[in-house]
């Protein structure tokens, strides 16, 4: 694969009050140049951890372990250890934005208050492009039309607040690509919307990201998106992933007993009359993380004496798909 | 299942909005809800769909008289006698209020026109749920005097060991914990904290509770959670919720009956099967099209609706969809279509209704 990102051995820990936690365990992954990889799993599963992790925004308590290793390859064809960045220097900042975007949940925290849109935009295409006021300037009115914002001339002097939220979501996602970014990170970017304006945002973000042959790192915890939008999956649970793959082969095939309860948990129209069924139990902290496999404390199929002493290896299923999980192994179907 | 609970009948909230003029301000009123009528039953679910800005939470509101109607009825059956609470002023209400009991087991009581005292003895019969768990709880307060709250402050009990005993039993029912009720909030997960808001809307026994998007923060397994326990709940209490959401299949998995809400105004209102499978109104068709379907193979073609949703402000002449309907004719922008039945408890409101029925396959 041609990747843009190839993530190895993440681990993240950090330095509370009661000892060290651990939130981020020895995450691999990479993102293919110009595909999408969602990143699913549920609140506390270190998603956004890992994900900023890669802009070096994580506070000054947070630990990257010394073999991790975040290899990005930029524009220009160069090669960009992140970890070996400084955490304030230049080349994080060269990094930020214009190599590597990022869009939130909440549009209005990503919006100063007190600048116009317009305003916001042309300092980030002068800043990342090197363009002048007004060659940015038309950049930017051209970058709000391309996300569906009618008559950007006007609305390019507004400030966020004037705007409705679909349309302050198209807002930022502008203000992320007039960066022009070859990586864009998205968490949970639809998730506060209405349907009809997710449609649009995941429609509008799907074209883009083809006109722009941008790769992608697309988060949420709504696997109907996921369906829509991403090549391949990566199912996160307590800070390691579980189970990655295609999105289709995972979605019809899930492997982990985790991914199969959160594909079942799902409320669909064709099963009315059934029950909804959440995986039992709730997600630990990560300083109460289990020993062994992170998910057998939930897990109705946890074999004794296995999973809960030993750490499942990586099973593989052909090139690209890959589970964490003791029944997939030869050790785990003998003793099951 | 069969008995009317609430009957909602011409209900309007407007807003006055002032406006910055060149030389002075200009009062503008903000139609937030447009003459909506509906009925909900004694332990059922009324789902509440419709776009941000539409008028759910509003409409929540006004039922609950947590904001004033300007017109319109709310009528409140209470199981029992016939004395209207609406009409009681001063002395005759004060001597009510040592029979409170009655008084709620009286009905019909027209929620509107309540005020002061009689609405705050009112209020205990019904109850709400909030979107998000970690801001609708008081921190410096103990789980046990979060639940307990509602009684004390309705006065509805005094004796701290019947207190202590309510609260005990709700928790149970919601599967807390009896161990959680001393600790502070702050210990829980989302999930956890969004059962401690539900034992809260529960304790005084409601007929009636609005849960306003209380699973739409949360994760899908936890949503899944929380919808089988409020299912639960009502067939253990017989309490009758209005579900508010913008997630479609969640209030699809929960309501008996469905209402679609478009800038204020009803479009639609049916049993949750016709509507979801047997939509009759254009809006319903193009909101239920963007629903997105975890089976990659599943075809995903939402409609695309032109423009914007109206600013309530200025809310289009006629028919309110006109401006965005792709089926649009010129009768739709000088008309108002009339909230007719269409088929049984199925009501809409469209001219042309009757030309569609865009069926869905059902599973």
């Amino acid at each position: 694969m041609d990747a843009i990102l190839t993530v190895e051995n993440l681990t993240i820990s950090f330095r509370t009050d009661e000892g060290t936690i651990t939130p981020i365990q020895n995450v691999s992954f990479q993102v293919g140049r110009g595909k999408t990889l969602g990143l699913v799993g549920e609140s506390g599963s270190g998603k956004s951890v890992s994900t900023k992790a890669l802009m070096r925004l994580l506070p000054g308590t947070a630990m990257i372990a010394p073999d991790s290793r975040m290899a990005y390859r930029a524009k220009d064809g160069r090669t960009i250890e992140i970890e070996k960045l400084a955490r304030n220097g230049k080349a994080v900042r060269r990094l930020r934005g214009g190599e590597i975007g990022m869009i939130f949940q909440e549009p209005m925290a990503s919006f100063s208050p007190v600048y116009t849109i317009g305003n916001q935009m042309v300092e980030a295409i002068r800043l990342h492009r090197g363009l002048g006021r007004r060659q940015a300037r038309a950049e930017a009115i051209d970058m709000l039309a391309k996300v569906g914002i009618s008559s950007p001339e006007a609305r390019i002097d507004q400030y966020a607040h004037e705007m409705s939220g679909g349309m302050r979501q198209r807002a930022m996602i502008a203000l992320a690509l007039s960066a022009g970014p070859a990586l864009l990170i998205a968490d949970e970017p639809t998730t506060a919307l209405d349907v009809t304006i997710q449609a649009q945002v995941l429609e509008l973000m799907g074209g883009l990201q083809q006109d722009l042959g941008m790769a992608m790192i697309f988060i949420t915890h709504d696997l109907g998106v996921i369906a829509q939008i991403a090549d391949e999956v990566a199912v996160m649970y307590l800070g390691t992933i579980v189970e990655r793959g295609p999105t289709k082969e995972i979605i019809r095939d899930p492997k982990h007993p985790y991914t199969q309860g959160l594909l079942e948990a799902i409320p669909s129209l064709e099963s009315l009359d059934h029950r909804l069924k959440p995986v039992p139990g709730d997600i630990p902290s990560p300083g109460e993380r289990p020993s062994g496999c992170p998910f057998r404390s939930r897990c109705g199929q946890a074999i004794e004496g296995l999973c809960d002493k030993e750490v499942p290896l990586e099973t593989t299923f052909g090139a690209a798909r890959a589970v964490r999980c003791w029944l997939h192994e030869e050790r785990g179907r003998s003793a099951a | 299942m069969s008995e009317t609970l609430i009957e909602v009948r011409n209900l309007e909230v407007r807003f006055p909005i002032k406006t910055k003029g060149l030389f002075r301000s200009k009062t503008v009123e903000l139609r937030a809800v447009h003459d909506v009528s509906f009925d909900i039953k004694r332990g059922e679910t009324v789902g509440l769909v419709g776009e941000s800005g539409s008028g759910k939470t509003t409409v929540g509101r006004a039922i609950l008289r947590a904001i004033d109607p300007t017109s319109g009825h709310v009528i409140f059956h209470g199981p029992g006698g016939d004395v209207d609470v609406a009409e009681l002023e001063g002395q005759e209400l004060r001597a009510f209020r040592q029979r409170m009991n009655m008084v709620f087991k009286s009905g019909p009581v027209e929620l509107s026109a309540l005020t002061g005292e009689a609405l705050r003895l009112f209020r205990p019969r019904m109850s709400l749920v909030f979107q998000d768990p970690y801001s609708s709880l008081n921190p410096r307060m103990t789980v046990r005097d979060i639940i307990a709250e509602p009684l004390v402050a309705g006065g509805i009990m005094k004796n701290r060991e019947e207190i202590d005993q309510r609260v005990r039993e709700i928790a149970a029912r919601c599967k807390l914990n009896l161990e959680h009720l001393r600790r502070f909030p702050h210990a829980f997960s989302g999930g956890q904290r969004q059962r401690i808001c539900i034992a809260r809307a529960l304790v005084s026994r409601p007929d009636f509770v609005v849960c306003d998007e209380s699973v739409s923060a949360l994760d899908v397994s936890i949503q899944a959670e929380i919808v089988n326990l409020l299912k639960d709940l009502q067939e253990e209490m017989g309490v009758a919720f209005l579900f508010i959401a913008h997630d479609l299949s969640v209030v699809a998995h929960i309501s008996h009956r469905v209402a679609v809400l478009y800038v204020g105004s009803f479009v639609e209102y049916a049993p949750t099967r016709s509507l979801f499978f047997h939509p009759r109104h254009p809006y319903t068709h193009a909101l239920l099209s963007a629903i997105p379907q975890a089976d990659p193979e599943a075809g995903f073609e939402p409609i695309r609706l032109q423009g914007e949703i109206p600013n309530p402000l200025a809310a289009p002449s006629g028919c309110r969809f006109h401006t965005r309907c792709p089926f649009a004719k010129p009768r739709c922008k000088e008309e108002k279509p009339d909230w007719r039945e269409i088929a049984p408890e199925h009501f809409v409101s469209c001219h042309f209704a009757d030309d569609f029925d865009f069926a869905r396959p059902q599973g």
